[in-house]
């Protein structure tokens, strides 16, 4: 029973994946979010001792098999974005939703920063829409990422 | 405080540590081929995700198969009868061109062309990298899919394989960046290369001389040299020529014959034991 209160996050996280591989049409398609690196700001922010670097590093080797890029590229963005996040967390927590929602906006402009970083090294610019677009949708969604992954966490009681 | 305090530098030195190895992975990913199994295994874990995701569509699909009305179905098989003895007409002629073909062949002392055998497969997904052109499709190695088989589907070339599962394999289509493919002009047999330019409607010619004789509408099929794709499929056509003429050269935009982004079912050609000398 211990072990399987925990499987709502492996589970949160596995949705976040098939979020990530999805179809979208060629036009929204730069929009779309960062749903994994969202789920693991929630958890690595609610459950600190139980989702971190490792968790981190495992959901970005298993996204990058799934979206066909480089292994490692968007482990090495997670891993960065959730070892600020660890230092962080104590004092974002207890801030509104809205300001955290800048905060996640920064987390989650570093890990395009990198992600971008390496696609450059790659020799695939990234368009500046592209750029930027991801993380703001990610900011405008957040609050309910959040809301949804508490009421998640209540109902299965970890705290 | 001590505890915390050096609880903290564990974390960093973890963050370092998988900072480093992630960076390691992609050089080694990008360098060398090793990680290929490594990928695959995970993918094969990853093989419930993609059908999953594909459902909706495939749901979709039977449902409006199912639903479909009886009068739709008594008029599309009465146009499907129609078209089946249009076809069966044409056959008729091909079998007669075919054994001449066979006959002229054995003529000229070469062996006769046997067709292709290919293994059908379904499309899974398209991969969601804005700079990639990937499919997933539904054939592994248990079906007897090989890194670097031709795909095609019934209009044109697809792309090859580039990676393979056991159930599932990733196919790299003729419009991806990082994808060439050698063809050869119908009308006058110039030959060339087509570069993928990362949109699905596009490929490219690049550096051809100011005075090569192309025309818009000109067709493309491969020219089987290079030994990847085999002869004679057809690849695209001539939509626009720009020339530069500072530099002596001209670049032709082609269009894939293929449907790249709307196929579902695609063929993938396995190639014969020996390959025919051309």
């Amino acid at each position: 029973m211990f072990k399987l209160r925990y499987s709502v996050i492996y589970l949160s996280l596995i949705a976040g994946i098939i979020l990530m591989i999805l179809p979208l049409p060629e036009s929204v398609k730069t929009y779309r979010p960062d749903w994994v690196a969202l789920i693991l700001i929630y958890w690595s922010m609610a459950l600190p001792n139980r989702v971190g670097l490792l968790a981190a590093f495992i959901a970005g080797i298993l996204v990058d098999v799934s979206q066909g890029t480089l292994l490692g590229q968007h482990a090495l963005a997670l891993v960065i974005i959730i070892f600020i996040n660890q230092n962080f967390y104590q004092r974002i927590r207890v801030l509104s939703l809205v300001q955290q929602a800048l905060y996640v906006f920064l987390l989650l402009f570093i890990n395009q920063i990198v992600t971008v970083w390496v696609e450059g090294f790659l020799g695939r610019p990234t368009p500046f829409h592209a750029f930027l677009g991801a993380p703001v949708i990610g900011m405008l969604i957040w609050p309910w990422v959040f809301v949804t992954l508490r009421d998640i966490r209540r109902k299965a009681h970890l705290s | 405080m001590n505890q915390l305090r050096s609880q903290s530098r564990g974390t960093t030195v973890q963050a370092v540590l998988l900072a480093i190895v992630s960076i390691v992975l992609m050089f080694v990913d990008q360098r060398f081929n090793h990680l290929e199994v490594v990928r695959s295994n995970i993918s094969v874990a990853l093989t419930p995700l993609r059908y999953l995701v594909s459902l909706p569509a495939h749901t979709g699909n039977w449902a409006s198969e199912w639903f479909t009305s009886f009068r739709d179905l008594v008029n599309e098989n009465s146009n499907l009868k129609a078209n089946s003895r249009i076809l069966n007409a044409r056959l008729q002629k091909m079998q007669v061109l075919q054994a001449e073909n066979t006959r002229l062949r054995n003529l000229l002392g070469s062996s006769a062309k046997v067709a292709d055998e290919v293994i059908v497969a379904e499309l899974l997904s398209v991969d969601q990298n804005p700079y990639r052109q990937l499919i997933e499709i539904n054939k592994g190695t248990l079906d007897g899919v090989e890194i670097g088989q031709a795909v095609i589907d019934a209009y044109g070339v697809m792309g090859q394989v580039i990676h393979v599962n056991q159930h599932t394999s990733t196919t790299i289509l003729i419009s991806d960046p990082e994808h060439a493919i050698p063809v050869q002009f119908i009308r006058n047999g110039m030959r060339s290369v087509a570069f993928g330019n990362g949109s699905s409607d596009q490929l490219e010619l690049r550096y051809l001389p100011a005075t090569a004789d192309i025309r818009v509408n000109d067709e493309l099929v491969t020219s089987g040299l290079g030994g990847r794709f085999p002869a004679d499929y057809p690849v695209a056509t001539v939509v626009a020529i720009n020339e530069d003429l500072i530099h002596g050269f001209v670049s032709v935009l082609v269009k894939p014959q293929a449907r790249l982004d709307s196929s579902r079912e695609v063929l993938i050609i396995k190639p014969r034991n020996s390959p025919s000398p051309r």
